[in-house]
Formats: structure tokens, C-alpha cells, sequence
């Protein structure tokens, strides 16, 4: 009994030891370190953050797979107009339809990396690989090819449909970004990326000299903790072919967190909705492309490459499953910007931009559908 | 005997040598953004900081006193930020990094593992990180003291 009393008297003065601590920590005058200032007297210089409060999860890692439902195509026939000297005799406005058929998939599988590979408040250097695999199911219609294609050295070549539904598309880009703060309020991001695009298998690599390579220089300001805007110029192969851009963000949250902007024009822009702590809706478009070679169609020392554009508009769903590991969902159209093709001189590319005159060596329509994309994430939130 | 007595000597010398290292962190902290002030102290033999100043400590929404509203554990969302712990369950690893510990992070109510690494007697640099240090950012922290 009376060791019961001892252990009792024990918790109790335990148990009021532990509560005077918490009240005194309750009680602290909070107002004293009002008074306390930096021990060292060099300046501090202060940077601007690399995020605006209430974003959605930055990305490190992602796995995704993408698919497109079936869609009706149309090919121009293949002309090489480098490789014959004859000028380009694809009539844009008509041009004749040579293959035609109906895409019942297309789609793959996406690995998305972006590593910080230096990350302090007065730098941030990230770098990624990704990869992105296009498989088509193409059945093409029974009179297409209407007259089988023949190289300019007089052998015969597979249909455009034929070798995307054989081969498909692959393209692995490498992309680096980088944050300089200038201050608290101004920063400069600048991104590089290399990008090597074609019909190549995994085993069998195309030429390096077939790297595209953009850039992208930004100036911003982050006003405050919720919106920060920033201008610049971008080169870039998002509609397909290569082209000089401005570039517009404007990142922006709500007081109460609910409502946001995320935009990289022309990239991409969202309405972001936080659902609740850890679940958010997106709503807007990407803007994909690239140029793609297309190996069997590049004689004579040439290239000839398709330049797929595509906009999205979609509705994307980000929620947590377990600490840091995100799912998303999207689903929307697959309008088509550019699916045309040029035969560049050598390896080198042009600029057309949007309102050059010269001619494409192939001129191809799509129907555009739906599209989903599920993926998984490893995020930091 | 004198042998002993050095290596006696010489074992104190350390062990106070390590305790005073491993409370060198102890003390009031300013993270890079300056808009706050943290104070780090030792409880039994781990280290923790809480945060005791805010540049604005009233929430522009509410008129009220700022909370950690983000917190994912509802019951933790009306305690004050002021007083609350961000710096958890430091140990002391010796030459100037503490280790095992987490930060957390009021602004979207995450808390990330976190290494301290003391580059001189006023400055830290706090890295949090998800899973392995490489997704990470670091912040450089400095000492503060009290006006004389």
C-alpha cells in the first residue's frame, strides 16, 4: 500500500512537472525578442523565394501514361523537296491526300525527373531527363496508301502510317533550370533544354547531331508570399517547328488559398482550386511539340522531320496518397496544331515562325479527341 | 599515474569539448526570409526550436492572431504560431551538424527531415528534404542576441 502512495506521489509530481514546463512556455513574454537583433553586423542579403504560396507540389519525379481516343487521320503524299531540288508541290490549301486511316490509339508511357541539383536561398539549379514514348494503333483505310511512296533514289518506302504504327515515336529531352534571385523582389529564371525526337528505338539511337535545342530567359518580380509576375523570350519547339516566342508568367494565390493562377505562357496556363490540404484541380491547357525525324524519309544527308504541335485544353486532379507521393489525373482535348513535316536542309533547321511563307514538304489533318493521362509523383509539397 | 591522470584529462576535455559544441546551436535565429525569429532549445538531450517573433502576426483574414490553419491535424490548427515548434528531435552528431530531426514548414503544413550544419557561431544553414537530402533546399539562419 504503501508503495502505491510512493508511485502515486510520483505521477502526480511528474505529471505537474511536465504542466508547469508547458505553462511556462505558454506564459513567455513573446514581446522581449521584439528587442533582439543580429549578433553578426554584416548586411543580409534576402532573395526571393522560388515559389509563390498555395502552388500545387513541385514535381521530382513522375510516371505517367498517356492516351489519346481514336481519331481519324489524313497524309499528304511525302515530297522531298531538298532532296530533288523541285520546290515544294504540296498545295497547303489542298493538299492531295495520299494515305488516310484511323488512329484507335495513341499513347505511352512518360518519365518525368527534375532534380535539384543546387538548391540555396541565393540559387537553384534543377535538372531532369524525361522521356516520352508515342505508340500508335493505326488501321489504315483500304485504298491507303492511294499510290505507294518511293524515295528519291527510286527505291519504295513505307507509308507515314505504316512506320508510326511499326516504330512510333519516342523523344528524350534533357532540361535545366535556373533561379537567380537578384534581390528580394526580382529574379531570373533561365532554362535550356535538348531535345532528341524521331522514330529511333531505344536500341538504336538517331544521330546527336538531330538535337533540337531551346531556351527560355524570364525577369520576374514576386510582389508577395501570394503573386509574382515575370516577361520573357523563349526559343522553342512547342508548336512543332522551331520559333521565337514571348513568354508571360503570372503565378498568383488567393488570401484564402482556395484560388490560383499557375501560367508559363505560351507553355501552359491553369486555374488552380484547392480542394483541401492535400487534393487540388487545375483547369487549362499545355502546349506539346516537337520535331520529330522520321529516319526512313531522311536521304541525301537531309532530315525530315514532322512537326507535331498539340494544345491541350484539360482538367487536371492532384491528390496525396501517402507522404510525399502525389497521384494526377488529367483528361481533355487533343486539338491539333501542326502534324506537317519539312525535309531540312542537312540538320540544320529554320525559322518559319508564324507567319513564314515557306512551304512544307507534307501536309497531314487530325481529328482531334479526348485524351487522359494518369501518373504518380514523388513531390515536394 | 601521470598517464592516467592525461588520459582522464583528456577524456573530460572531450566530452565537454562535445557538449559545448552540441549546444552551440542553442539560442534566438532569423531564417533567410527575416520574417521570423526562432528560438532553438535543448530538452533532455535533443534540440528543438519554436517560433517566438513574426514580422505580421495578425492574419490579414481573421483580425485574429496568425494559426497554424494548414496543420493536416485539425485538432493542431488553432494553436497559435507564435510558440509553435517547427525544429524537432535534433541529436547532435558532432562537428557542427545535427541530424534526425525534422522542420516544418506553417505555409502548406508539411513537415520535411532536415539537417543542421553550423558553418560558423552565427550561422546555420538548415537543408529540409524529402526522402534523401538531394530533394531538398537549404536556408541560411543567423544568430541573433538582444539589443544592448
Amino acid at each position: 500500500m504503501n508503495y502505491n502512495y510512493k508511485i502515486f506521489a510520483l505521477l502526480v509530481l511528474f505529471g505537474l512537472g511536465i504542466t508547469a514546463i508547458q505553462a511556462q512556455e505558454d506564459e513567455e513574454d513573446y514581446s522581449k525578442y521584439d528587442d533582439f537583433e543580429l549578433e553578426d553586423d554584416t548586411p543580409v542579403k534576402r532573395y526571393a523565394s522560388p515559389k509563390i504560396s498555395g502552388m500545387s507540389p513541385q514535381k521530382f519525379i513522375g510516371v505517367s501514361f498517356d492516351a489519346q481516343m481514336p481519331y481519324k487521320y489524313e497524309f499528304s503524299k511525302v515530297t522531298f523537296p531538298q532532296s530533288l531540288d523541285n520546290g515544294f508541290d504540296v498545295d497547303e490549301e489542298n493538299p492531295t491526300i495520299n494515305e488516310t486511316g484511323r488512329a484507335k490509339f495513341t499513347g505511352g508511357l512518360r518519365l518525368n525527373t527534375n532534380i535539384p541539383i543546387i538548391s540555396k536561398s541565393s540559387f537553384v539549379w534543377q535538372s531532369g531527363i524525361n522521356f516520352m514514348d508515342t505508340r500508335y494503333n493505326i488501321r489504315e483505310n483500304l485504298n491507303s496508301p492511294r499510290s505507294p511512296l518511293f524515295l528519291p533514289d527510286g527505291t519504295e518506302a513505307r507509308s507515314l502510317g505504316r512506320i508510326l504504327n511499326e516504330d512510333g515515336l519516342r523523344n528524350i529531352n534533357w532540361t535545366n533550370t535556373f533561379f537567380f534571385p537578384m534581390n528580394e523582389t526580382e529574379f531570373l529564371v533561365f532554362q535550356t533544354q535538348m531535345d532528341l525526337s524521331g522514330n529511333y528505338g531505344l536500341d538504336e539511337f538517331q544521330s546527336l547531331s538531330t538535337i533540337r535545342y531551346s531556351a527560355a530567359a524570364i525577369y520576374g518580380r514576386r510582389v508577395n508570399d501570394y503573386f509574382r509576375w515575370g516577361v520573357g523570350v523563349s526559343r522553342t519547339y512547342r508548336v512543332g517547328n522551331l520559333n521565337y516566342v514571348p513568354v508571360i508568367m503570372f503565378d498568383w494565390t488567393s488570401e484564402n488559398k482556395k484560388w490560383g493562377t499557375e501560367i508559363l505562357f505560351p507553355a501552359r496556363a491553369y486555374v488552380r482550386y484547392k480542394i483541401n490540404q492535400n487534393s487540388l484541380l487545375l483547369a487549362g491547357f499545355d502546349l506539346e511539340g516537337q520535331s520529330y525525324r522520321i529516319d526512313e524519309y531522311s536521304v541525301n544527308g537531309n532530315s525530315y522531320e514532322i512537326r507535331r504541335g498539340e494544345v491541350r485544353p484539360k482538367l487536371e486532379f492532384q491528390t496525396k496518397i501517402s507522404g510525399y507521393i502525389w497521384a494526377s489525373v488529367q483528361a481533355g482535348l487533343r486539338y491539333d496544331w501542326s502534324y506537317d513535316a519539312d525535309e531540312l536542309d542537312g540538320d540544320a533547321d529554320f525559322f518559319r515562325g508564324f507567319f513564314g511563307d515557306q512551304d512544307f514538304g507534307m501536309i497531314n489533318n487530325f481529328e482531334n479527341p479526348f485524351f487522359f493521362n494518369v501518373g504518380i509523383n514523388f513531390v515536394s509539397p | 599515474m601521470k598517464t592516467k591522470f592525461f588520459l582522464i584529462a583528456f577524456c573530460l576535455l572531450g566530452y565537454f569539448g562535445f557538449a559545448q559544441g552540441a549546444g552551440d546551436i542553442v539560442g534566438v535565429w532569423e531564417p533567410g526570409h527575416g520574417k521570423a525569429k526562432v528560438k532553438i532549445d535543448k530538452i533532455d538531450d535533443k534540440f528543438y526550436g519554436k517560433i517566438v517573433w513574426l514580422q505580421e502576426p495578425i492574419d490579414t483574414v481573421t483580425g485574429e492572431p496568425k494559426v497554424d490553419k494548414n496543420n493536416p491535424d485539425e485538432s493542431m490548427q488553432s494553436a497559435p504560431l507564435r510558440g509553435f515548434r517547427i525544429l524537432k528531435d535534433f541529436e547532435y552528431k558532432g562537428e557542427g551538424i545535427w541530424e534526425e530531426g525534422t522542420i516544418y514548414d506553417p505555409e502548406n503544413g508539411t513537415s520535411y527531415s532536415c539537417i543542421i550544419t553550423m558553418k560558423d557561431e552565427n550561422t546555420l544553414d538548415i537543408r529540409g528534404y524529402v526522402g534523401v537530402k538531394t530533394f531538398g533546399r537549404t536556408d541560411t539562419w543567423r544568430r541573433l542576441i538582444r539589443k544592448k
